[in-house]
């Protein structure tokens, strides 16, 4: 069984069993597959150095589009024009952080260093952001549902096995803010 | 760590005159955008605290409380400024996961927004 996360003289530590690792990596490739960019980058050398993509449309798969959300309410114009300029590197970003949790996913016994902490907490947030829409968490009634979901023996389907990897997930990264929290305390 | 820019008049104000500050002062006509954070089922309320401290640098009471806001009305103001800079601060928010958008502050604010403590910030 993982331990959860805690703050101590090393820094923040964990401990993860290696089927659990493999379910980590296997959840983050998942997501890093989703972000990565149907096009390569733009065949212009200067659009692409600057991160403009002027082919990027709102995403259709609504778990995407809650990990690249527009940034208007009621201004498609704006939000598109405002993807284009900035997408890329968010999508880029957040494969980052992505990639380096998975990077840590090596030991049993986990270390993080703070920039450590925060791929962490950004990738385990991305993966249950996904998580929860396969599970269609829309409100938190459905998200209190989904957490009632909490003895192994019940998976017995597709659903019930994804509502007890999204406890699995949510719990870990809990204890990581946690811990996270308590790393930040002493601060003028 | 990026110094939010609703730091700015409102610490100002209170450093000189050591008095409260409303929400008035925030959205002043040279300030003129919000960034907006969205409650959804899914974010953690810690994480959402730990962002809004670690991002804008805000003390654990105005993050809570801004989280809280988020949670219970469904969306909260976060930060202001120009919109250059909501937009950069929108990004990042994206980056973390949250959901985050920008308006114009004259058509929005209608839940009074953040920034009605007692003036001492982080």
């Amino acid at each position: 069984m993982a331990k959860a996360f805690k703050y101590g003289i090393k820094g923040i530590t964990g401990y993860l069993e290696p089927a659990e690792r493999e379910l980590l990596r296997s959840l983050i490739d998942d997501v890093i597959s989703m972000l990565q960019p149907a096009e390569s980058a733009s065949e212009d050398p200067l659009t692409a150095l600057i991160g403009l993509d002027m082919n990027v449309r709102e995403p259709s798969d609504r778990a995407l589009r809650r990990l690249l959300p527009n940034v208007t309410k009621n201004d498609d114009a704006a939000s598109l024009e405002f993807r284009q300029l900035t997408e890329r590197s968010l999508r880029e970003n957040k494969i980052g952080a992505l990639r380096a949790a998975a990077l840590g996913l090596d030991t049993n016994e986990l270390v993080l260093s703070p920039a450590d902490a925060r791929h962490w907490s950004q990738a385990l947030n991305d993966v249950r952001l996904v998580l929860a829409e396969r599970l269609d968490i829309r409100d938190d009634a459905d998200a209190e549902h989904v957490h009632t979901m909490q003895d192994w023996s019940q998976a017995e389907d597709v659903e019930s096995y994804l509502a007890l990897v999204y406890n699995f997930t949510t719990w870990l990264q809990e204890s990581l803010v946690q811990a996270m929290l308590q790393s930040m305390e002493p601060r003028g | 760590m990026t110094l939010s820019v609703a730091l700015g008049p409102d610490t100002r104000e209170s450093t000189q005159t050591g008095t409260v500050t409303s929400t008035d002062a925030l959205t002043a006509p040279d300030i003129p955008w919000n960034l907006v954070i969205w409650n959804d089922p899914v974010n953690l309320m810690s994480y959402v605290s730990y962002v809004f401290q670690s991002y804008f640098g805000y003390s654990e009471p105005k993050a809570n409380k801004l989280m809280m806001e988020v949670h219970k009305k469904g969306r909260s103001i976060v930060a202001h400024g120009s919109k250059e800079q909501v937009e950069q601060h929108a990004v990042a928010m994206h980056g973390f996961g949250l959901w985050a958008t920008v308006e114009k502050a004259a058509g929005g604010g209608k839940d009074g927004g953040s920034g009605k403590g007692k003036g001492k910030r982080g």
